[in-house]
């Protein structure tokens, strides 16, 4: 038993734990949002945009925050103008657009090495994690949770109906770039965690995996955002007893969740519709 | 220098032959789904002892099936369902990984290293490039046809279900034998970037394969060159180059076919004349 106990004795894994359960909070429940909107490939693509933001940031020294929120919105407003000016498909405009990023990203990183560190942007660096880093990464998520808290009803019918929003007077233009804020900014905060390649993950799977247990939105969102805390810091917790990777223990965490979620929800598993399609088939043959 | 220049153009015209189908499928992200998925295969394969690209192989083509198979099975839409599984997988091989003391850089399979390859890797390289290049040259017009109209492509009786399989093998096959020159994020930009680009240019399919080509050697060569010359990685000098290519196509295409048609139609207009 005190064997299980270990991780609790070291001030940097319940440190690891708390911010790493904050940050998948926060992403879980924005991610129920993503999941809705269908922007799981612009989780994917922001999360790699800002890698050069957050270089930036590190080298000039301003606050990571900063760098990452104009690199998310660069990123977007590049793929805004390039679909405008081109018939190019959506996806291949993404691609396009944040493998760009990501190699100015990897060339800064390669052009001070001193500042900084690949390892840690790649792969998150929640460990050992620099208290500077903790307390903005904290102040990051803190600050998105209040504003989804305030506007997730507001966001909620962007997601949903852009063009009731628009009848009902919200301004979408506004929503939109909010939405867009906070996948950037909380790409950054997830980025400490999990690193770069994983964020996406943070980013997607909560929703994804909300989305087959619950038909309602609000059951939804609590659901997500549970789901990405408690994964997120028993993978902190669990990467104590495998020696590292705490991204790779809490995106497999949220993977296998995931999986049983898809083969057991009592309404939209595989097993249930299985069943459903099998009820279906036996009534028909009833009436006739 | 020069094993890494002649890989680099090896890779470079596979991967913009295959970009040229994936931008008309809408298959893009495929590509960066599946190449991310290959560590947990290579982990496991260098676990067994066996070839470690066989084990990237099965799991990349794994993530495309199960991905497939998940879309159809439930409620959820197929680039989230993408994003879950090959997340997942890379996620998995992470684990895996910090499990295993081991020669393999980890660094290496996330950026690649062209400019140390190895002569018997420029080998399979060059068969591995060789082979579906031909393929997808030989087989060109069934899948331009998958591509544009599925239906079609069925009616005619062509072997869609086969076709559609046989396209996701290459892909996979060329981007395991990608990875250990060029890393998983550049593969990523290698089988998008080119044929987006020649798209801007022509709407000919094999017009827009040669050009594809050419902007894909083009880059390949410059952004070695420009790493070589100021001490960078290879990899993101490449997907800069072609960035650029994009770029600029996209703003100077439009004008330059416009030009071009007003060129013809005078040229009719005097002959008619």
């Amino acid at each position: 038993m005190s064997e299980w106990m270990i991780p609790f004795h070291y001030d940097y894994m319940i440190k690891a734990m708390i911010a790493c359960g904050l940050i998948g909070l926060t992403c879980g429940l924005l991610s129920a949002f993503l999941t809705l909107k269908g922007w799981s490939l612009m989780g994917d693509a922001l999360s790699h945009a800002v890698v050069p933001g957050v270089a930036l940031a590190y080298i000039i020294g301003l606050p990571l925050a900063l760098g990452s929120f104009f690199a998310g919105l660069f990123a977007a407003a590049a793929m805004a103008v390039v679909k405008a000016k081109s018939q190019i498909r959506e996806d291949a405009v993404i691609g396009i657009v944040f493998t760009t990023f990501f190699a100015i990203g990897l060339i800064l990183i390669g052009l001070y090495p001193a500042q900084v560190d690949l390892k840690s942007i790649i792969h998150g660096n929640i460990l050992g994690i620099a208290d500077r880093d903790l307390w903005q990464v904290l102040g990051i998520s803190m600050l998105c949770l209040f504003i989804i808290c305030l506007k997730w009803r507001d966001l909620m019918l962007f997601c949903f109906d852009v063009v009731q929003a628009k009848t009902i007077g919200l301004r979408v233009g506004v929503l939109h770039g909010l939405l867009l804020g906070l996948v950037s900014a909380m790409a950054v905060a997830a980025l400490q965690a999990v690193g770069a390649i994983l964020v996406v993950a943070m980013l997607i799977t909560p929703g994804a995996t909300a989305y087959l247990v619950t038909d309602r939105f609000p059951r939804m969102m609590m659901l997500s955002a549970l789901l990405g805390a408690v994964t997120a810091s028993v993978g902190a917790y669990a990467s104590y007893f495998i020696n590292g990777s705490p991204g790779g223990c809490i995106v497999t965490l949220q993977t296998l969740v995931f999986l049983l979620c898809w083969i057991f929800a009592p309404k939209h598993g595989m097993l249930a519709q299985g069943r459903q399609k099998n009820g279906s088939a036996e009534r028909k043959e009833e009436q006739a | 220098m020069q094993a890494a220049m002649l890989s680099g153009c090896l890779i470079a015209v596979m991967c913009a032959m295959l970009s040229c189908f994936l931008i008309l499928r809408g298959w893009s992200l495929m590509g960066d789904a599946i190449s991310h998925a290959v560590l947990p295969g290579i982990v496991l394969a260098y676990w067994i002892g066996i070839p470690l690209l066989i084990g990237a192989f099965f799991s990349g083509l794994f993530c495309a099936l199960s991905t497939g198979f998940i879309k159809n099975h439930s409620r959820i839409k197929e680039d989230t369902v993408m994003g879950v599984v090959f997340t997942g997988l890379f996620a998995v091989g992470l684990v895996m990984f910090t499990r295993t003391t081991s020669d393999i850089h980890l660094d290496h399979i996330l950026f690649g290293n062209i400019l140390g390859i190895s002569n018997r890797q420029v080998g399979e390289i060059a068969a591995v490039a060789l082979v579906v290049s031909a393929v997808v040259w030989l087989k060109r017009r069934d899948f331009l046809l998958l591509s544009f109209d599925p239906s079609q492509a069925r009616v005619i009786h062509l072997p869609v279900r086969f076709l559609h399989y046989a396209l996701l093998c290459l892909l996979t096959l060329a981007i395991v034998i990608s990875l250990h020159a060029v890393g998983i994020i550049l593969v990523t930009a290698l089988l998008i970037s080119p044929g987006a680009t020649a798209f801007l240019w022509t709407k000919r399919f094999d017009r827009m394969m040669a050009i594809a080509c050419a902007t894909a050697l083009f880059s390949t060569i410059t952004g070695i060159l420009i790493s070589y010359h100021f001490d960078l990685r290879s990899g993101p000098c490449i997907v800069l180059v072609q960035a650029l290519l994009f770029v600029l196509s996209m703003v100077l295409g439009p004008r330059w076919l416009k030009k071009m048609g007003r060129l013809q139609e005078n040229r009719k207009k005097i002959k008619a004349s």
